[in-house]
């Protein structure tokens, strides 16, 4: 049997295996803080009590399993720090999924719709959505999800445009962190953080360097970091042993490849 | 110009029209002297009169140290006092401007200087290479594997008697260059599956970008006098969410087995998917993104990448037209001076010379 | 003649609006870029509808012609109807029907989508990391410590681990991104300027 050719089908079962059986154990590994995350973190420290944050879900139904626990570890944090969080969507999928995410969490910290935060729903175009806010997010968004006048909420009344935001969490599985860069951060000169799918992560490292981002919470392990810096144990951390286990299969795999390869030259 | 009034106090204390902004704001500054017995040092409030009004009107308290506040409740062409009242135990000291100010709109953004160079700079090298190229200096461009090998997959896709596909990836929208980019290869891929009487399937997920494909391809087949061989059902919206797109390209891909995939425009954490399913029915595939976290995925999984800048200058070297090409040079005398701009940024910063950069920076 | 011309006239104006517009905080600018802006959400929506209209027509037409793999085709439109009754019937709120099929059949099934992710880019992995030459070794070398600095596993057995790892990232990684960025940048720039000037017309369908 060549194995530097091997039928892919045996690679996808010992993928299959590697990651579906960690899932049913019940192990926590321990998890370090990087410096990416730490950033995020300290950005949303040094906000004062009722600043506010915008948090956009900008991510499908497909990412949900991973995406979540970073969009629940960056909700509590603001949560507990007493912010105002305005919640929007620049995906159609992502806007059902954030809004039962903030509001399932706001009653377990027993925060209040339209005093706490507002949830404005999704709208199509992301770049002239966020370019829009930047000069009035209520003519972006006259009605909230709820089909209410936000403005009529008297702690978000205040809120006209980018001005008033404290800083914004991008929370997606793909690139729209860059289009918050490149449309609300270069030309607004809003403070942007990104929470992303572990796939995505590496493509902002260089904005993250050049201070465009703030800083960046990558897939699972960026939830877990931050889930350590809060002090709870979430979804970030039940995912470590199989994210670890399926890097491994893959290590595996690769030195498998390479020494078939190696045996089959000679 | 933003009018300036600074004001002569103890407290250093100045108010001005905020520039750069759309007006309706005046900004305040002071800087807190060091704390002493004379100059009590708390909270301070700000006060605003308008005009010759008599009495003063609360706008914010504030932190000493805080320095700068922006009165965003102005309004353009009316003028205003302020002052500054701190408050102690033992009593309260005020610095009141003596000049009055009045917000205005701007024109220009000045903070936004360093991208205007840079535009015209662009426009410069553009006109410069274009001109250059008039007075007879012939240029050539590199040969890009990539593009070649659009004959050899077209012509290997119709000796299979099997269809080509492209699609854009999911990534962009038709306000992208790289989209732009990508419809331009696609006019040159759809004339040669004319003329080799091949079928082209083009799914997306953007009915904009639907649209502007069909318009290529129809126009390719008329130019190539087979305009009856377009079937307008092989371009189709498959649905805006990632995913569903995936799904839809790769049910496509495993159902009609195409020859020849051409993944070309801007894609994200589909590219790989896509990418291994061509790669898995056996089909050539030619790759480009501007997306760099999917360029490693499309080189391992995919025959021909172009790399980022090279989908750019497709259309200049798949249709040999002289003012592309020049944009195409004028890009190398940019990327030249970029190379020199940042080695001269790099050695200003070293040698503590940092406002240079700072300057570039803050736009 | 002037199919030709007034496209790139509009193309023009508007790309011209664009670039100066940024240039200025004004109100008066601010307001005409904000209808702009209005204005590519109106006619998005509107090609939503084209799109939709035009998958519908396309899947009708395999149905009635019963082409080869027509069953799918129905499936694409049950489910286009589907999902239209429910959301305009029931509304898209929380325990209605519309969310129920979303959570329990969307969302489970573009789950699925990404989730072969994982085992494209382990395929992938087994194919393209080979020993072949110093350089090929050097690529290889950096895939492992990456894939071991970002799980915990790594730490376990060094702490230099994730340490090389956000160097690999941070630094010769990241000075590759940032040279085809700063190429795809300029890339764009040019692109953008050749369809604003009218120098680019191929994605008109016009040469």
């Amino acid at each position: 049997m060549d194995l530097s050719r091997i039928d892919r089908r045996y690679i996808y079962l010992v993928i299959a295996i590697a990651i579906a059986v960690p899932l049913l154990l019940k192990v926590q590994l321990p998890v370090s803080v990087g410096p990416e995350v730490q950033k995020v973190y300290d950005e949303i420290d040094s906000l004062q009590s009722r600043d506010c944050v915008m948090i956009s879900f900008d991510f499908e139904a497909s990412s949900v399993a991973e995406i979540k626990p970073v969009a629940e570890a960056v909700i509590r944090h603001a949560f507990e720090k007493n912010l105002r969080i305005v919640g929007l969507a620049l995906f159609s999928e992502g806007t059902a999924i954030g809004y039962n995410i903030i509001s399932s969490l706001a009653e377990e910290y027993g925060k209040k719709y339209g005093e706490d935060y507002i949830y404005l729903g999704f709208r199509p175009q992301y770049v002239s959505a966020i370019l829009g806010m930047g000069e009035n997010i209520d003519q972006v968004y006259p009605l909230d999800y709820l089909n209410d006048d936000w403005k009529d909420f008297p702690p978000f009344s205040d809120v006209e445009n980018y001005h008033d935001i404290s800083l914004v969490v991008s929370i997606a599985d793909g690139s729209l962190p860059t289009y918050w860069v490149e449309y609300a951060g270069s030309r607004y000169g809003q403070k942007i953080a990104a929470g992303i799918t572990a796939v995505m992560a590496t493509s902002y490292y260089p904005y993250t360097a050049s201070g465009q981002l703030v800083g960046i919470i990558g897939g699972l392990k960026g939830a877990a970091e931050y889930e350590n810096l809060l002090g709870y144990t979430g979804g970030g951390h039940r995912g470590m042993l199989a994210q670890s286990s399926g890097h491994l299969a893959i290590i595996a795999l690769v030195i498998l490849a390479n020494v078939a390869a190696l045996r089959k030259k000679r | 110009m933003a009018n300036v009034a600074l004001c002569s106090d103890p407290l250093s204390f100045s108010v001005y029209d905020t520039p750069s902004d759309g007006g309706g704001s005046v900004t305040i500054s002071w800087q807190a002297p060091v704390e002493s017995k004379s100059i009590p040092i708390g909270s301070f409030v700000i006060f605003r009169k308008m005009n010759e009004e008599v009495s003063w009107s609360y706008l914010a308290s504030v932190k000493a140290e805080n320095g700068l506040l922006e009165d965003r409740t102005a309004v353009d062409g009316v003028n205003y006092t302020y002052k500054i009242v701190s408050y102690a135990s033992d009593g309260a000291s005020e610095w009141v401007c003596p000049y009055q100010v009045a917000s205005k709109a701007q024109w220009f953004d000045s903070d936004r200087l360093p991208v205007l160079v840079g535009v015209l700079v662009c426009l410069l090298a553009l006109a410069g290479v274009a001109l250059l190229h008039k007075k007879g200096k012939p240029f050539d461009i590199r040969p890009i594997r990539g593009l070649e090998a659009v004959d050899e997959a077209v012509g290997r896709a119709t000796e299979m008697g099997k269809p080509v596909l492209f699609t854009p990836g999911w990534g962009g929208d038709i306000q992208r260059p790289t989209t732009i980019a990508a419809l331009n290869i696609l006019g040159h891929v759809a004339s040669k599956t004319a003329s080799y009487r091949c079928d082209l399937i083009f799914p997306t997920h953007d009915p904009v970008i639907m649209a502007a494909a069909e318009e290529v391809i129809h126009e390719a087949y008329i130019e190539a006098g087979e305009a009856d061989r377009y079937k307008a059902e092989n371009v189709f919206y498959t649905t805006s969410s990632q995913l569903g797109y995936a799904a839809a390209v790769d049910g496509v891909i495993t159902r009609y087995k195409p020859a020849a995939i051409f993944l070309l425009g801007t894609f994200e954490g589909e590219a790989l998917i896509l990418a291994e399913t061509g790669n898995s029915i056996g089909a050539m595939q030619v790759a480009g993104t501007d997306s760099t976290i999917q360029l490693s995925f499309f080189m391992v999984a995919c025959d021909y990448t172009l790399i980022g800048e090279e989908l750019f200058a497709a259309s200049g070297y798949l249709t040999g037209d002289a003012k592309i090409l020049s944009s195409v040079r004028a890009q190398d005398f940019m990327k030249i001076l970029i190379v020199v701009v940042l080695l001269a940024g790099a050695i200003l910063v070293t040698f503590g010379m940092v406002d240079f950069a700072g300057w570039i920076g803050k736009s | 003649m002037l199919s030709k011309k007034i496209p790139i006239a509009v193309c023009f104006l508007f790309g011209l609006f664009g670039l100066v517009q940024y240039f200025s905080p004004h109100p008066a600018a601010v307001s005409a870029y904000s209808t702009v802006l209005d204005w590519v959400q109106i006619i998005f929506a509107f090609t939503l509808l084209v799109g939709v209209v035009s998958l519908l027509q396309i899947q009708l037409k395999h149905v009635s012609r019963k082409e080869k793999y027509w069953g799918y085709s129905i499936v694409t439109i049950v489910g286009i109807l589907v999902m239209a009754v429910f959301g305009f019937a029931g509304g898209t709120e929380r325990g209605t029907a519309f969310m129920w099929v979303f959570d329990n059949m969307q969302v489970p099934m573009q789950s699925t989508v990404f989730a072969m992710l994982a085992f494209f880019v382990a395929t992938a992995a087994y194919r393209g990391f080979r020993l072949r030459n110093v350089e090929a070794g050097i690529l290889l070398a950096a895939a492992i410590i990456i894939m071991l600095g970002r799980i915990p596993i790594g730490e376990m057995i060094s702490a230099r681990i994730p340490e090389t790892a956000e160097w690999i990232l941070n630094v010769p990684s990241m000075s590759a991104k940032r040279a085809v960025l700063i190429g795809i940048g300029l890339g764009s720039i040019t692109t953008a300027l050749r369809v604003i000037l009218g120098i680019e017309r191929s994605y008109l369908g016009r040469n």
